[in-house]
This record gives C-alpha cells, structure tokens and sequence, in this order.
C-alpha cells in the first residue's frame, strides 16, 4: 500500500505529504489524516548489508513470500467476501501491537500474532527472559484484563519465553 | 464413626457438590508446568495484582473505557463507577452512597435528610444500619494504609503481642457513642432488622458485653430475634464468659430461647455453636456429637461438613483448620499417614482420581504418602510410585529427596543415585549443599563396581561443574572430598588433581584419609613428582599428617636428590623420622 488515508469528511483538498499532517479549513471540521509514504518496493524488507545484522525468520522474508514461505500476523475473517469490519480490526491490531510493545518493553523476540476466534482475540508472543517469572505473570494479568475492558471482549495473552532472539540469517 | 462410613462419605460428595463453597487457587495453568507450591502461590498471585492493578485505571480513567462495542452489553467490562454522581440531598443521594460503601458520606447525607425533615424509608435506614455497623462507622480502606486506632484498638494490640500482620490493621474495633448507635436512638421505631445490624456489628468488632445488653434491651421491648442475632451472639458467647462450663450454659440457653421464639437455626448457627465449642474445653467432645446429631435430625448440612466436624473435634487437627476448606481438611487430617496406615494411604490415593477430587488436595498429602512409601515399601515399588507422582502431583521438597535416598540405601540400589541427581537438578533443589552433600555421602561411602564407579565419577564431575556456576554457596569439606574420592576410585587421577587445589580456593582443609588416598593412588600410577607435590600441598594446609605422609613417600617412592630436598627441607623433622 502506498498512502493510507483517514477521512473524517469528504477531502477538502488532496497535497502530498512527507509527514502525516492534518489539514483543517477555517470554516468547519473538516479534516485529513495522512501519514508517510511506503512505497511498495521499500515495505517491510531488510537490505543486505555488511552481514553484522542479525535478523529473525519473520523480517529475513520479504512481504511476495507471505502465503508461500511467512504466515499472517494477524488472523480474522473480515476480509473475506460479505464480511465487514476490516478496518476496525486493523486499527485494533496496530493498538494491541503498540500496547504490547510499550508494556513488556524490550522483552519482545518477535512479532506479535493477533488470532481472533469467534469472541476471543489471542494475542501470541514470544518473549526474552529479561524479567522475572513473576513480572511476567503480573504484566499478563494487567494486560488481559485492560485489554479485556477497552475491547469489551475476552483477551487472551499466549506468552512462550526464550533466551535469545532466534536469528535466521545476518545480512 | 468408622473410616469406612468416611470414605463412603466422601466417595459420595464429590467436589461438585461443594463447588460454591470451597475456595479453589486458581492453579489452571500452574498445574500443567511444574511448580512447586509456593511458585504457584506467586505467580497466581502476581497475576491476581496485575488484574487488580488494571482495574484501578479502568477505574480511575472510566471516560476512555465507556465505549461500547458488545452486542448484547456486557456489563462486567464496564468500568464500576467509584466516584458519587449525585450531589444533591436527597434519598437516591443516600442510596448511592450506601452502595458505593461511603460510610462517611453517607451518615452526613442521612443527618442533612433529618435537619431538611424528609422521611427516610425504613428499607433505606436497615442497608445505613447495616453498612455503618459492617465498617464500624470508618470507610473502608483504601490503598492498604493503617487506620490510626483508638485506645481500644491499643488494648487489643497489646493483648495480641505477635507479629503484626496487615489484617491485623484492618480489624476495626467498636468505638463509644459512635453513628451507629446514635442514628439507632433517634429511630422513632426500631424493629427486629435494626437490632440485628447493631448487634452483629457490635460482635463482629469485639464489643460483646455490648451485644448481650442490647439483645436484653431488645427482649424487653417484646421483639423476637432473628436467627442471625442467636448466631452472632453465640459465637460471642466464649468472650464473655469465662469458665467453660458458664460459656456451654450459656449457648444452651441461647439455644433455648431460639426454640421458645420459634427460630429455626441454619448452617451458620451450628457452624458458630461448634467454633465456641472449641472454646469450651472438656465439654468439646461429648456437646459436639450432640449437636452434630442434631444438625443430622434437622437435615442441616450435608454429611462431608459433619464429617469435617468430626474430624475436627475427634482428631486434634485444629490448627489445619482454614475456614472453607471443609473436605481439604478431611485428606490433611485424616492423619493415616501420622499414624503410618499404608492401606488408608492407598485408598486415598485411588480417590484423587475420582471425579475432580484432585482439586481438595493439600501439598502435603502427596508428600507424606510419599514419605510413607519411602519407609514402609520395597525400592520398586517406591520408584514406581515415583515416576507415578512426581512431579506432575507433587513437587518433592528437600527432605522428600533425602526419604527417596535413604530408600535407596535401604534396599541397596545406589547404582541408581546418578539419575536421582539428573532429577535433582531439574527441581532445582541442586543449590541446597546438605542435600547434594548427602548425596556424594552415599555414592563415596563404598567401592562398588567398575561401571557403577564411572557412572558415580561421571556424576561428581556433575555436580562439580554445578559447583563452579553457582560461587556464592558455600560447599563443605566433606563434599569436595567426596567428589575428590569419587574421582580417584574411577582413575580420574587429573581431575582430582583439580579438586584439590579447589580446597585452597573454597577454604577448605582435606581429610588425613582422602590424602592418604591420593598418595596410594600416586603410588600405583607411578608417580613420584605427584607424591612430592601432594606433600608440599599437605604442609600449605598446615595438616598434622604431614610428616605421616612424608614418611610415606620417602619411604614408597624412588625419589631424586632433587625431590628429597622439597620434602625434607621445609621441615627437617622428616629426615629425622624417615
């Protein structure tokens, strides 16, 4: 995708952006979001490097390779034909994966898999032992529940702990 | 009663009978990894005060959770409204605050409503009766901090002079001339409901004395009690009285009066009779089984609670004594195990897998079963069991191990104690120094055989290396000299060499033995600058046995000219003796 766009009315005007800004006229709210341009051939891929990087299995394979070589990270049925919602489940997910980021700072291996069955939504990660088993458990309480109340659906934290990062190859 | 008539009790009763009132940990996911209890106890608990934490900010923050996206509403994810929403005087006002359990508030509601004239409706006047005397006319704690007490609550401090705890803090005592019996006086009328609210408070914050007056008063004014008054003051009935024979009189005649007003008793009427029998000495025995037969004749109750009361009273197991805890008490003081009863252990033990009777499991049952097995069976079938429970059921403790080594021992089946070490290590319990010292006891206690000699060396090897990653234990001598002796009957002449000079860096002084040991060992490896050295090692620890030893290898070995002179010289008295 290259812009993604949040319309709060009918644009007033389009304009390029290097920055995400918002543009709002005199008279009313009119108003647009925008954020930086991703062009497809830059996205989520690693350039090859002086070989000293360590890269994981996940950010080693470029986007063509999702569905032959990469799974899906976040997995819900709003995509399919007649199904609505796909947005809201989209800002979700970039919410749930920012809250994640920010509460066990430092401590994710990984990105993090969003499953969504039925009512449940199943945050999987997989995180370094940087903290104590108790920290863990309480951070895990903390965030089910939060979660729980700001969705108003169950939120359920599959957490698996390893050592180190596993690195697939360095580039 | 026989324990058989127990275990058709208990086979009966199930835990789903009793679901809603025993109190379960929630062990849903520590049951599957292997932790010991008090892990699991921890991690429960840290998550509990994660969710509890959560809760605070939702609470404190409601506008960024009041977005509803369920369809239907679900009510619990809401954020619960802490603050009062309305200010204005009125009865709503007074409800609310009664519900959000603002004592405070709401008493200052109640006297505006009387200074402003409005009638307050007596359903409203029972729940601000009810909440002043709950929290003896303080708001509950918030945020954990200690109320400064009164000078009642001084006196009850220094009668409790233990450690302090924080419910100690927590418990309120009943202030003089407090709200409560104020709001009560100005009733125009008071009815049975009012009475009961001031007199379970009064007993429920010590003030007992208290409590019988106003039942007393109530009497006189010709009103019946109800059944949760006769049970408040019969569970006071002990403070008030205090020889044993006065308190049972007194309950009786409680009891009495109950059946005279026509006040049938319930579940927590015989529940607060037996507790105030356990205050009441030699009379505990005979009046309990009376009034477990009359909770019988009533239909009160079913029979795992009398069962629990019977084992209360007939078998001295009151400090086990958690208050739902009904029939995990029964398996913990079923004292079989105390009195060494294998067939009762193995009965028990065929009942945890019916139905979901795993739940009423203690830690110790699995423990002392164990423990059992260890004293009383064979070796196979200890170890059968052993791979049976543990640790999946139980998570054996340092004196668990050291039952299962003296087992070992018993039955003569030290090749195994490599594996029992491999176990060690995986509960962890390999950072306690006794434990493992025990261990290399046993293993270097005799000489076995050359395989079970290499395992056992391969072992000490082990537990070496567990040494040298953990440097803040402080390992004994008789461990490193075990290990020492492990390796030198296995050949493993280097590595022992290693070993001792470990004993220079841990501070630690070799035995006469292991030296002698090592000398002999040199001596059939044929190794005579070994032996000079393991002289010079001798006089650096400053050992008595030095000149013994330098005897010895002056005497044993063909020494050069060289290696004389570094015996004899630091001390001339082995040439004299030599």
């Amino acid at each position: 995708y290259s812009l993604v766009f949040t319309l709060t009315t009918l644009p007033v005007s389009q304009s390029t952006l290097a920055w995400s800004r918002s543009l709002c006229s005199l008279s009313g709210s009119r108003g647009l979001h925008v954020t930086a341009s991703c062009c497809k051939n830059r996205a989520a891929r690693i350039r090859v490097g002086k070989g000293d990087k360590p890269v994981t299995y996940e950010q080693a394979h470029h986007p063509h390779h999702i569905g032959h070589r990469k799974g899906w990270l976040s997995q819900h049925t709003s995509n399919l034909k007649g199904e609505d919602g796909a947005a809201e489940r989209t800002v979700e997910d970039v919410f749930i994966r920012r809250f994640m980021f920010g509460t066990f700072h430092g401590c994710l291996a990984n990105e993090i898999v969003i499953k969504r069955r039925g009512n449940l939504l199943n945050v999987c990660a997989v995180m370094l032992q940087k903290l104590p088993p108790q920290k863990f458990y309480f951070l895990i309480g903390y965030t089910e529940s939060l979660l729980s109340h700001f969705y108003k659906c169950p939120v359920k934290l599959e957490i698996q702990t390893l050592q180190d990062k596993i690195v697939y190859k360095y580039l | 009663m026989q324990t058989d008539e127990f275990f058709a009790c208990i086979a009966h009763y199930s835990v789903s009978d009793l679901t809603n009132q025993l109190y379960f940990i929630n062990t849903s996911k520590c049951i599957l990894l292997h932790l010991s209890v008090s892990l699991q106890k921890l991690f429960s608990l840290s998550q509990e005060s994660g969710r509890s934490a959560a809760k605070f900010i939702i609470n404190n923050n409601p506008k960024l959770f009041t977005k509803d996206f369920a369809e239907p509403h679900i009510p619990c994810l809401m954020p619960e409204t802490v603050s009062l929403r309305l200010e204005e005087v009125s009865e709503e006002a007074l409800k609310e605050r009664i519900t959000l359990r603002k004592v405070t508030a709401a008493v200052d509601m109640y006297d505006q409503l009387l200074q402003a004239g409005t009638t307050v409706s007596m359903e409203t006047t029972h729940s601000l009766l009810d909440l002043i005397c709950l929290y003896s006319d303080r708001d509950p704690v918030q945020d954990g901090e200690p109320q400064t007490d009164d000078e009642f609550g001084e006196e009850l401090k220094k009668r409790k002079a233990r450690v302090r705890r924080a419910s100690d803090f927590l418990k309120f005592t009943w202030k003089e001339n407090n709200n409560a019996e104020r709001i009560f006086n100005l009733l125009p009328e008071r009815d049975t409901r009012c009475y009961s609210a001031l007199i379970r408070g009064m007993v429920k914050h010590g003030a007992y004395a208290k409590a019988f007056s106003m039942y007393t008063d109530m009497l006189n004014n010709r009103l019946t009690a109800d059944v949760h008054i006769f049970s408040a003051l019969i569970s006071a009935a002990p403070d008030v009285r205090d020889k044993f024979n006065e308190r049972w009189d007194l309950i009786a005649e409680l009891l009495n009066q109950m059946n005279q007003q026509k006040v049938r008793p319930n579940l927590l009427t015989f529940n607060s009779v037996l507790k105030s029998l356990r205050r009441c000495g030699f009379l505990a025995k005979t009046q309990a089984l009376h009034t477990l037969n009359e909770m019988k004749a009533l239909g009160i109750g079913n029979a795992a609670i009398r069962v629990f009361y019977y084992l209360v009273f007939y078998r001295q197991e009151a400090m086990l004594i958690q208050r739902d805890l009904f029939l995990r008490a029964c398996f913990l003081s079923l004292q079989c195990l105390d009195s060494k009863d294998l067939e009762l252990g193995y009965k028990i033990q065929s009942l945890v897998d019916v139905g979901e009777n795993w739940r009423l499991l203690g830690d110790s049952f699995h423990g002392r079963f164990f423990n059992l097995l260890c004293m009383m069976e064979h070796i196979d079938v200890v170890l059968k069991w052993y791979k049976q429970i543990i640790p999946s059921l139980y998570y054996p403790n340092p004196q668990g191990m050291r039952d299962l080594l003296q087992a070992l021992d018993t039955d003569s089946r030290l090749d195994l104690l490599p594996s029992i070490w491999k176990d060690i290590k995986t509960l962890g319990h390999d950072n306690k120094p006794d434990l493992v010292e025990e261990l290399l006891g046993l293993m270097a206690r005799e000489k076995h055989s050359p395989e079970v000699q290499e395992s056992f060396a391969a072992c000490a090897l082990d537990v070496k290396s567990v040494f040298d990653l953990r440097p803040s234990i402080e390992w004994s001598a008789a461990s490193l000299s075990h290990i020492t002796t492990l390796l030198l009957r296995a050949n493993k002449t280097r590595q022992a060499w290693e070993m001792l000079q470990l004993f220079k860096a841990r501070n630690r002084v070799p035995s006469e033995g292991l030296l002698n040991n090592f000398l002999s060992v040199c001596h059939s490896d044929g190794d005579p600058q070994k032996a000079v050295e393991l002289v010079q090692l001798s006089a650096a620890f400053c050992l008595p046995t030095t000149w013994r030893l330098a005897k010895r290898a002056l005497a044993e070995f063909d020494l050069t000219e060289e290696q004389r002179n570094d015996i004899i010289a630091p001390n001339p008295i082995y040439s004299a003796n030599a």
